[in-house]
């Protein structure tokens, strides 16, 4: 076994990883899959249910006692990041795809929305994704279970939005509203993130992985840290290096090809890490472009009481966290930047009650105040979209070594006048939508705050402005791929991991077929 | 190592070869009616051990002036003086600022004749902390998780007055008493379905 050599070596096993090792190894593909972390079951592992109280420090810590730890900074388990998404589950619009023909601003993809649509459908069908069909063009209808209704609060915001002429939809997730390929359906206990314990919603480990190990084509190494995708002198990757996450023994797993799915900033380390000799400044890297281009999702974060509830019996509301969504609108309106925002919201656990500290006063008048204003409180983000500009970039720390020796990655994130204009602009709209809807406005985030990391190893069509081809394969070395948020040329305002999927199993299909035809 | 680390996996494999999710969608529905009701067990906080008695006095006074027993319990009978010191006995930071602030409101007290602040009746201790709250109210803070690293420029005795009204809050509303009896937490629970809405709005 220790000198097999796999046909596809896979690093990372969350929703990229996952999708595609999966679609490998139902294509009968030989698939290794190299995790950092170890394997969680998620029906027992998580304190999906604790209440603060039952912890000493009040804190609800993500694993129960004497379960194995899951880092969440790197998503380190099998499963990765999946095992604590929100689940939001968007089909990107054709524009997204073509900013700068149209805008003249960011980037391209190399490939159009009608090229990945086969492949957006195939991961509703296999995964379930619940929503509502609403014919929007930048927001394209998929394979939808029935949506989820909205709540009380949702349908507030959507009066007051519809004052300005905007639109409130019901949120699409990837958790299912009915009982499906032996999941069962959401039961709405509000803890989603804190671990799903019943797989309702997806994760890539039960979903994914665990299904595709009856193919007999699949071994999962967990708990192997991966240090150095290695190469040959052919200009060909090999297989990758690890350390054992317990032993810190040194590891190796060989493949025919490599692809790194480990989370945009992780991806771009694991590449530039993997230096040598022949590829001094990090693999996949002769255009020098690995690292740069990076365009995390931003927001504003706004917290606020809806008057109309304050002062009403609690309700039992917290759902699978946000029900709707307002998608973009500013793409069609007139505006003095490039791209647009959309907005989150509604998605606030009523088990943790941390915004009671910046209730005014204190005393009987205070208790009263927070009191009344639990049922009422809402949380209320617009996400935008970030151009890629020079000085935004990840690269390795020269000095900083994590507790196995590796460099740790830095996030260098500078926002320029276009970033500015939208984040203004998304604060002004969340202030006219609230207040349309009859709001306290308790907060509001004066910087914006960086989520949903994407770029830093972009596809493209000119091999001097991108580090992949329009397959996900490197430009420089024929058997390595990336596919995960790093990917990603431009970012829209969209939730990006349904998109992830939908490349992993695009980029499955092509690694599969190259394969059978001897071209990796 | 790595060989049996791989056996075992294979062995996990074909536990899932057999059923996709190896529990039936009714059996997991089951479990989860009334895990709320079920979710017992409380962890007590530790005896505090970091204030001195007099100071633990103080504190407890003010935990119990934020949050006052109303026809629901307090903050003290929740147990927050115990969370306060648990969580400032960590926290460096904090212990400079309760230095100060536990310091400043004794020294108040005594201009009023009396030689500490947990001496002074209810209305000489809300006449001194009205004005240290009003201060701390007229700086906006951005939300949690959004705050820079910066604490927010306010005179001492104001800061330690929204540190303490911070961790009276966060150890109250994360209290069985705060969270379930007088805020009325009823999450957490199976719902079938998720109701529609059918209010006038």
């Amino acid at each position: 076994m220790a000198d097999k050599i796999f046909d596809v070596v896979v690093v990372g096993s969350g929703p990229s990883g996952g999708t595609l090792a999966a679609h490998l190894a139902r294509a009968g593909v030989d698939v290794a899959v190299v995790e950092g972390g170890p394997v969680i079951n998620t029906r027992t592992d998580f304190n999906t249910h604790g209440l603060p109280f039952q912890f000493a420090n009040r804190q609800i810590p993500r694993m129960k006692t004497g379960k194995p730890g899951f880092d969440s900074e790197r998503a380190r388990g099998v499963g990765g990041k999946s095992l604590t998404w929100n689940a939001v589950a968007w089909r990107f619009g054709p524009r997204d795809f073509k900013g700068k023909t149209l805008e003249g601003a960011g980037e391209d993809w190399p490939i159009s929305y009608d090229e990945l649509a086969p492949y957006y459908e195939a991961i509703e069908r296999e995964v379930g994704v619940c929503g509502n069909r609403d014919g929007l063009e930048d927001l394209p209808d998929g394979h939808f279970l029935p949506p989820v209704p909205m709540k009380c609060t949702d349908v507030a915001v959507m009066r007051g939005a519809a004052k300005l002429g905007v639109k409130v939809i019901h949120v699409r997730k990837s958790t299912l509203s009915r009982n499906q390929s032996g999941r069962p359906a959401c039961h709405f206990c509000g803890n989603c993130m804190a671990g799903c314990d019943v797989v309702a919603k997806y994760n890539s480990a039960d979903v994914h992985l665990r299904p595709a190990m009856k193919t007999g084509k699949l071994t999962i190494f967990s708990n192997s840290i991966v240090r150095e995708v290695s190469v040959t002198q052919e200009n060909r990757v090999d297989g990758v290096k690890f350390l054992d996450r317990e032993t810190l023994r040194e590891g190796e797993v060989k493949g025919r090809a490599v692809v790194v799915s480990c989370a945009c900033v992780q991806t771009v380390a694991l590449l530039l890490m993997s230096k040598s000799r022949l590829y001094p400044n990090g693999l996949a890297n002769s255009s020098g472009q690995l690292g740069k281009h990076f365009i995390p999702h931003f927001t504003n974060g706004v917290s606020c009481f809806l008057t109309d509830f304050v002062g009403k019996p609690p309700v039992n509301d917290e759902g699978f966290l946000d029900h709707a969504y307002i998608p973009s609108f500013m793409h069609t309106r007139q505006r003095d930047y490039a791209r647009s925002f959309g907005v989150q919201f509604n998605y606030q656990n009523r088990r943790s009650v941390g915004w009671a500290r910046d209730v005014k006063g204190f005393g009987a008048s205070y208790k009263q105040a927070v009191k009344d204003r639990y049922p009422a409180f809402l949380t209320f983000s617009p996400y935008g979209e970030k151009l890629p500009d020079p000085k935004t970039y990840v690269d390795l720390d020269p000095s900083k070594k994590d507790a196995y020796g590796l460099p740790e990655a830095r996030r260098h994130v500078n926002w320029s006048d276009n970033d500015w204009k939208i984040f203004r602009d998304m604060t002004e709209w969340s202030r006219r939508i609230l207040g349309e809807t009859g709001a306290e406005i308790q907060a509001v985030g004066e910087d914006p705050r960086t989520n949903h990391e994407l770029g830093g190893c972009r596809m493209g069509a000119d091999p001097k402005t991108s580090v992949l081809n329009a397959n996900c394969q490197a430009h420089d070395m024929k058997n390595l791929f990336v596919v995960d948020g790093s990917v990603f040329p431009s970012a829209s305002e969209k939730n990006p991991t349904h998109t992830m999927m939908a490349l992993a199993a695009r980029t499955a299909r092509f690694i599969a077929e190259a394969g059978r035809k001897g071209e990796l | 190592m790595a060989d049996n680390r791989r056996d075992a996996l294979k062995i996990i494999g074909t536990i899932g070869a057999t059923c996709a999710y190896p529990f039936s969608a009714d059996e997991l529905y089951a479990q989860h009616t009334g895990h709320a009701e079920s979710a017992a067990g409380k962890a007590a906080l530790p005896a505090p051990s970091y204030f001195s008695k007099a100071d633990l006095e103080t504190v407890t006074c003010l935990a119990g002036l934020i949050i006052p027993k109303t026809d629901t319990p307090g903050a003290v009978e929740a147990g927050v003086p115990a969370y306060i010191d648990f969580v400032v006995a960590k926290n460096k930071q904090a212990q400079g600022l309760f230095k100060r602030g536990l310091a400043w409101l004794d020294t108040a007290a005594k201009r009023k004749g009396k030689t500490r602040f947990a001496e002074l009746d209810e209305a000489a201790q809300m006449a001194i902390l009205q004005p240290l709250s009003d201060a701390a109210d007229t700086v906006a803070l951005p939300p949690p998780g959004y705050r820079r690293a910066a604490p927010p420029k306010m005179k001492p005795e104001a800061a330690f007055f929204r540190a303490i009204k911070g961790l009276t809050a966060d150890g109250y509303y994360t209290s069985e008493i705060g969270l379930m009896r007088e805020l009325g937490y009823n999450g957490n629970t199976a719902l079938a379905g998720f109701p529609t809405c059918t209010h006038e709005h």
